[in-house]
């Protein structure tokens, strides 16, 4: 699904020169801080980390105090959480669901497959490497699977580089997105008849 | 000067920004009540402000799809009819701002003219769960927008008067209609509840099912919007049932308490049901909560004709 951007008025650096802008800034960020809603993307994981992900929503640990809810559609997300090795089949449904959160947008990776691919590196239907070879990640939590007190403190991190003005789409932007018929080509080269 | 004045009534107070932030914090004492009943400490006071500051200065995406005017359109015109329907009722103990004979039905077609905006607006969405929602909202609006229309009229009827506030005066001279019309206060309620999409009628905009349901493609501005909108309806819908049946206009204190409590029981309602499925809903609403406020109308006619 192909989507046209309008009213990206997230892309004008405002805050050149007018305190008044600035302060405008100043509660925008503060916005962003204090309501960071999240989707799960489960990129080819063993599930442990969903589940541990999970908990932190329930009675226990309830990041809803931190203003944390999990949204059900990429339109409503800020932050994307993957869990597990990015697999060849899954790849091109990760991009996509980051290209259709709007900006600006965080990524945080979850668990030691999305990290470094765990001990699915070199298996032959994941990439090579973690969740940062394909979409730009911000925030990495290792553990496998994490606690749910590591998730809580990686978003807390989160919230700290949302707070320290890397709030610009521009550097959130992925170096180099191939479209998806570059990446099949890539990864499966074409047979030669 | 009174052109100064209206301006100030529609933009600051009571309704516009004054009327946004109370029902802010509406929403907030809302989630608050649910966590609590689920035995987790919830969001903190600012939260609601904090998520609408935050989705209106985020991008807004139009999908290549759609019809671009109506889907930038659509949220304006709901968040217009709610506040517009704000205008007309008595809250925060004063009389409403306008008043006339017959604005009992402006107000209740304002309210619903959001829910089919809603509507309009997932099908215009094209998404399959957008379209599956606006299918959900619509058939909901049909199943709950008649029982619950006769529950707000059946106060008019006693008071001999199409007006809001004659209504409100009306009941504030008289025992409480929860008392004398309890059947009509049940219905209006539980519709409330159907109009807003909380559980267990939520089934439009069920998240484990159909993402999101009629919102599931709008994010930023028109989330917001709509986020807006259905804030400010929780507090026109919970300030009419307690003008109606919970002894009239009053004075802020008691419209506070009011209020909260009326909205204590909806989550309460909220948190200890499950959701019903359509068919269930359209069932319940057409088979027990329309012969019921039929039958509470029947009560009201006999007894005036007796």
């Amino acid at each position: 699904m192909t989507e046209k951007n309008t009213f990206d008025l997230s892309n004008i650096d405002l805050s050149k020169g007018n305190p008044r802008n600035a302060l405008v800034d100043r509660i925008r960020s503060w916005a962003r801080i204090n309501s960071p809603w999240a989707i799960h993307y489960n990129s080819g994981s063993c599930n442990g980390c969903d589940i541990e992900l999970l908990t932190i929503i329930t009675p226990r640990y309830d990041v809803e105090r931190l203003g944390v809810k999990m949204a059900g559609t990429p339109r409503h997300a800020d932050v994307l959480v993957v869990t597990g090795s990015v697999t060849l089949q899954s790849r091109d449904r990760l991009l996509r669901i980051y290209n259709q959160i709007p900006d600006p947008k965080f990524v945080l990776a979850l668990g030691s497959c999305a990290l470094s691919g765990g001990v699915f590196h070199d298996c032959y239907c994941c990439i090579q490497g973690g969740v940062d070879k394909v979409i730009p990640v911000d925030v990495y939590v290792p553990g496998c699977p994490p606690r749910p007190e590591a998730v809580i403190y990686g978003l807390v991190k989160l919230l700290d580089v949302i707070k320290n003005g890397k709030t610009n789409p521009t550097e959130n932007k992925p170096t180099l997105i191939p479209s998806e018929s570059e990446l099949i080509d890539l990864e499966r080269p074409a047979e030669s008849a | 000067m009174t052109a100064i004045l209206s301006v100030l009534q529609l933009l600051i107070f009571p309704a516009g920004i004054f009327l946004i932030l109370i029902s802010c914090i509406y929403e907030w004492l809302d989630r608050r009540l649910v966590a609590q009943f689920q035995n987790r400490v919830g969001p903190r006071w600012f939260q609601p402000l904090a998520d609408i500051l935050k989705l209106l200065s985020k991008e807004e995406i139009v999908p290549i799809s759609v019809n671009r005017t109506l889907f930038i359109l659509l949220p304006i015109f709901a968040f217009a009819c709610v506040m517009t329907a704000a205008l007309y009722v008595p809250m925060f103990g004063m009389e409403s701002v306008i008043g006339y004979p017959g604005d009992l039905i402006i107000t209740m077609y304002l309210l619903s003219a959001m829910t089919v905006s809603l509507g309009m607006a997932g099908a215009n969405s094209m998404n399959r769960f957008a379209v599956v929602g606006a299918t959900r909202t619509l058939t909901q609006l049909f199943a709950y927008e008649g029982p619950f229309m006769l529950a707000l009229l059946i106060p008019a009827l006693v008071a001999h008067s199409w007006e809001i506030d004659d209504v409100a005066i009306y009941a504030s001279n008289h025992t409480w209609m929860i008392l004398t019309y309890p059947i009509g206060f049940a219905i209006a309620l539980i519709g409330l509840i159907g109009k807003l999409e909380l559980s267990p009628f939520d089934a439009p905009e069920a998240e484990s099912e159909i993402v999101s349901g009629v919102l599931s493609e709008y994010s930023g501005r028109g989330l917001a919007l709509f986020h807006i909108a259905k804030n400010v309806e929780l507090v026109v819908g919970l300030a009419l049932i307690s003008a109606f049946y919970l002894g009239g206009i009053g004075n802020l204190l008691f419209f506070t308490i009011k209020t909260l409590a009326l909205l204590m029981l909806i989550s309460l309602l909220q948190s200890t049901l499950t959701r019903l499925r359509i068919d269930q809903t359209v069932g319940l609403w057409w088979q027990i909560g329309a012969l019921l406020s039929l039958g509470q109308l029947l009560i009201i006619i006999l007894a005036r004709i007796l």
